[in-house]
């Protein structure tokens, strides 16, 4: 940048530093949208993954399904259904009980899974680990956390973390950021949660001393179900749900659609970000780019004068708007990373990351000024080579 | 003949929309190596003149001869090399760049006609060398006097060889001593180069100095032939 600078005239530190506010700006906005998108895309690929199953009823869990308790006994019939490759009993419990458990997305949930069965989702076979490892077989008492989750509490490997009164954990590992929801969650072995559960639940607890014939692996508020190659989810979906009575089933394509609806309103958000970073960002550019070589209009008039043609004017400006628009364009992608890191990092105290610097939307805002920075310094050298050297250098002077 | 304008007008628009003609059948021929004053009051059309003569604008009459070619046919593609080969232009405003330094500015006339810049670096020293800015030729327009300003401009001016140089004003805003090595550096241009030297000047002494004078009044010369002075 330093050496295309150097080949610019003295003149243009201002339109590089007018570009630079524009393209942080697009930037900024971008990065917020990239955020949001690929919140709410990592939600809809982990719903498209596998098919979510919780017993007939209401209100037992909480998480990504909404039903009733799902004893072992169904877990196994699912098991049977033809097209079913396997399935994982779950626990998810709101880590506060106090907050609502509709489905969301930001909730910090617990989840207790089965170490000793392979994740069923297909688009997360396993969750990225930054430090640490993950939950292995026969593990109790120790817990993976989400990024953002670890972050609010300072946690990290060898940490501990109290999940219930006088019920504590040993952190072995943290999740890489998956930008959706298992940042926000505390994963802890299957047995595990049954406990947290029963402590939890006093209804639970009654529920079991009344002699209802349920032991500890009828304690599951869900099951993930994986299915065989080339099976169509959605029909599996539709067949276990007819073949096993008492099931609340997902269908992934159904959830997908429910999922996209309910967010609408933000990707609605995302593309009024969108249009209004290009608009903004755009305009300031085109008009920093058009505005300088409008002040240079005398220049141009003396160069005219002195035999340039249309065409080695115009390759001067381009060149010269090229150099610009880089230097501006790279400018404004470091002021908004700037911007954006310096935000993230007070944000993140919060659990919250507000910006995501995609490599897609860099190259975008780099080509975007490049390509405008081009398109603005032509219209104006256009406009400057049909007026006469004369003409140009009254105007400009 | 070297330059031949036959019935040269233009008019302007004024801020109304009205017409302002400014010249009005002019007739001009210059020889070879002939130095030529055109004086006239404020408004009377001389710098008009100069700007047709030199390609600056069109005429929107008349026509415009430069040897055998007439130049004020040509497309506007076509006038740009005889601009930056065959005319040399000095303003009185200087008109230099205000991003470069001297010695680029000068090294402007020939980056358009074609010369590469190791040719033309030596002549632009030596010409500078001559009229003594050589030593500010790393300088910005800004950090010069403004006899040093129309001294690099000059040397712009000549720099390709143009066997036509038309000055309009050029001593306007320059104190005695530097307006005398610009008119003597004109001067000199036609003797010993045999280049055409026409001069747009309120100075008598500057047009003392001139083969011949044209008066131009509210758009008409005063006299075709003009007035001899040597």
């Amino acid at each position: 940048m330093v050496g295309i600078a150097r080949l610019l005239p003295r003149n243009y530190l201002f339109t590089i530093l007018g570009i630079a506010v524009g393209v942080s700006g697009l930037v900024a906005l971008g990065a917020m949208a990239e955020r949001i998108t690929r919140f709410i895309d990592g939600g809809d690929r982990f719903v498209l993954g596998q098919i979510s199953v919780a017993g007939e009823g209401m209100g037992m869990g909480t998480g990504f399904t909404a039903g009733g308790l799902l004893r072992a006994a169904k877990i196994e019939e699912i098991a049977q259904v033809p097209g079913v490759a396997a399935v994982q009993a779950q626990v998810m419990l709101p880590l506060n009980p106090t907050t609502s458990q509709f489905l969301t997305l930001t909730q910090e949930l617990i989840l207790g899974v089965d170490p000793a069965a392979p994740m069923p989702n297909r688009q997360f076979r396993e969750l990225p680990v930054k430090s640490g490892r993950f939950l292995r077989a026969n593990d109790r008492g120790v817990a993976v956390v989400g990024v953002d989750f670890a972050a609010t509490r300072k946690l990290a490997v060898g940490g501990r973390l109290e999940l219930a009164a006088g019920r504590t954990f040993e952190i072995v590992g943290v999740l890489d950021k998956t930008l959706t929801a298992p940042d926000r969650f505390a994963i802890i072995p299957l047995d595990d949660a049954r406990d947290l559960w029963l402590r939890r639940d006093p209804l639970l607890v009654q529920v079991f001393a009344g002699g209802a014939g349920m032991g500890r692996r009828d304690l599951n508020t869900g099951a993930a179900v994986a299915w065989a190659e080339g099976v169509d989810p959605d029909d599996l979906a539709r067949r276990i749900q007819a073949g096993v009575p008492g099931l609340n089933v997902t269908i992934p394509g159904e959830l997908s659609r429910l999922l996209r609806q309910s967010t609408a309103f933000f990707s609605a958000l995302l593309f009024g970000i969108g249009v209004l970073g290009l608009v903004i960002g755009g305009l300031s550019l085109s008009n920093t780019v058009t505005a300088a070589v409008f002040e240079r209009i005398r220049d141009f008039g003396i160069k005219r004068a002195l035999g340039a043609t249309d065409l080695q004017l115009l390759r001067e400006i381009l060149g010269e708007a090229l150099g610009v628009s880089v230097s501006g364009g790279a400018l404004g992608v470091a002021l908004a990373l700037a911007i954006g890191t310096l935000v993230d990092a007070r944000v993140l105290r919060d659990g919250q990351q507000l910006f995501l610097f995609s490599p897609r939307l860099l190259i975008f805002a780099v080509a975007f000024s490049v390509i405008l920075g081009g398109l603005a310094a032509t219209y104006a050298t256009l406009r400057i080579v049909r007026l006469s050297p004369a003409e140009a250098i009254r105007r400009g002077t | 003949m070297l330059v031949r304008a036959i019935g040269l007008g233009k008019t302007f628009r004024g801020p109304d929309g009205g017409p302002i003609p400014v010249l009005d059948g002019v007739d001009v021929e210059v020889k070879p190596g002939e130095f030529v004053a055109v004086a006239g009051a404020s408004g009377s059309g001389k710098s008009t003149l100069l700007n047709l003569l030199g390609l600056l604008e069109p005429a929107d009459r008349g026509e415009i001869w430069l040897g055998d070619v007439c130049v004020s046919r040509l497309s506007r593609r076509a006038q740009c090399p005889v601009r930056g080969r065959s005319i040399g232009y000095v303003f009185q405003s200087f008109m230099l760049i205000a991003g470069l330094t001297a010695l680029e500015n000068v090294l402007l006339a020939a980056r358009y006609v074609g010369r590469s810049r190791s040719e033309a670096q030596p002549v632009a020293l030596a010409l500078m060398e001559r009229l003594g800015v050589a030593n500010r030729s790393g300088h910005y327009p800004s950090q010069l006097s403004g006899g040093e300003q129309q001294r690099v401009a000059y040397c712009r001016a000549v720099l390709n060889a143009p066997p036509l140089v038309l000055a309009d004003e050029p001593t306007g805003n320059l104190d005695e001593g530097h307006a005398a090595v610009i008119l003597s550096e004109l001067r000199r241009l036609c003797r010993e180069r045999g280049a055409s030297v026409i001069l747009v000047t309120h100075r008598a002494d500057a047009a003392a100095l001139a083969d011949r004078t044209l008066r131009l009044r509210a758009g008409r010369l005063e006299s075709g032939r003009g007035e001899g002075t040597t």
